[in-house]
């Protein structure tokens, strides 16, 4: 196990088990302000629970409870294990 | 139908946070459904009666936030902004309290009288949390009523609430401001006194429509740009 530290990578790339942090969102307009609103802001501890059958979506763990988006939003929210 | 006298209460609250069940809680049967003007969104109406005070409650549509991204936030949005109802009832989920204060807190930027209930108290208990009513009251400047709408736990209390709050507005209207730190805040300020010199926007919290603005919020930029 090498641990990687400061090096960030896309939260559609992490496994089901896997916590990471967040870093940043790159989206902007009403998908970037859902994710905010269901608060995805930078600092906070994100847990991939899941994938779904078919890939999509994932199920994630924030701020104690579960939200599911598509890896295609995962893709572009930057986090750090 | 007699139509004076009776206080408009917003009842606010995110998906998931017992919303409908106070609603039912405090009203019973006496709902009928409307339509927002010119929208599709449904809306519910329900009234009941305290100390001979007829008071009218207006669901709200479920939403995370109050932009104008989404239909539904439009509606609860303006709803506020063109009805100025005498009180704005949120409905926030106290094992999810993080999430639910979001809104909490783009209703309070809306300049409206306003009390909480804490909903779902139970379930916030059996999770482990403990959460400091009165601390949350007076960091938010907002009465905090912790219910159970699911088993009618709360009931009384509420409406004795609702109801001074409605006859005290005063005392309801709480000037809660966050403070987005000084960069914004310079830019803000230079905002608000713009927009409280331009007649096109009387009616319009300066602040609050500094802070859309600033947010990028679609709705409230084309107001500025065009007519």
């Amino acid at each position: 196990m090498s641990m990687v530290e400061n090096k960030t990578m896309n939260l559609d790339k992490l496994k089901p088990g896997q916590e990471c942090k967040l870093i940043d969102v790159h989206l902007t307009g009403a998908n970037g302000q859902r994710l905010m609103d269901m608060g995805f802001m930078p600092g906070v501890k994100i847990k991939v629970l899941r994938n779904a059958p078919l890939t999509d979506p994932v199920e994630l763990e924030i701020r104690g409870y579960n939200v599911s988006i598509r890896h295609a939003e995962a893709r572009y929210i930057e986090v750090s294990l | 139908m007699k139509n004076t006298g009776e206080y408009i209460v917003a009842v606010a609250g995110q998906p998931n946070s017992g919303k409908s069940t106070v609603f039912n809680m405090l009203t019973g049967a006496r709902q009928f459904i409307a339509n927002y003007p010119g929208v599709t969104v449904e809306k519910k109406i329900g009234i009941y009666n305290y100390k001979d005070q007829k008071i009218k409650l207006v669901d709200l549509p479920g939403t995370y936030s109050l932009t104008s991204y989404s239909l539904e936030e439009r509606v609860a949005r303006n709803f506020l902004i063109d009805e100025k109802p005498d009180l704005i009832l949120n409905i926030v989920d106290a094992s999810n309290l993080e999430r639910h204060l979001n809104l909490t807190f783009q209703l309070l930027e809306m300049g409206l009288p306003m009390i909480i209930a804490l909903n779902m108290i139970d379930v916030s208990q059996n999770r482990g949390f403990k959460i400091d009513l009165e601390k949350l009251s007076e960091e938010l400047g907002v009465s905090v009523l912790p219910t159970v709408a699911k088993k009618g736990r709360g009931k009384d209390d509420l409406k004795l609430l609702i109801y001074d709050a409605c006859n005290n507005k005063e005392s309801y209207q709480n000037d809660f401001m966050i403070d987005y730190g000084e960069t914004m805040e310079n830019i803000l300020t230079e905002l608000e006194d713009k927009i409280a010199a331009d007649n096109r926007f009387a009616g319009h919290l300066p602040r609050w429509m500094a802070v859309k603005l600033l947010a990028g919020d679609p709705e409230v930029r084309t107001m500025f740009s065009g007519n």
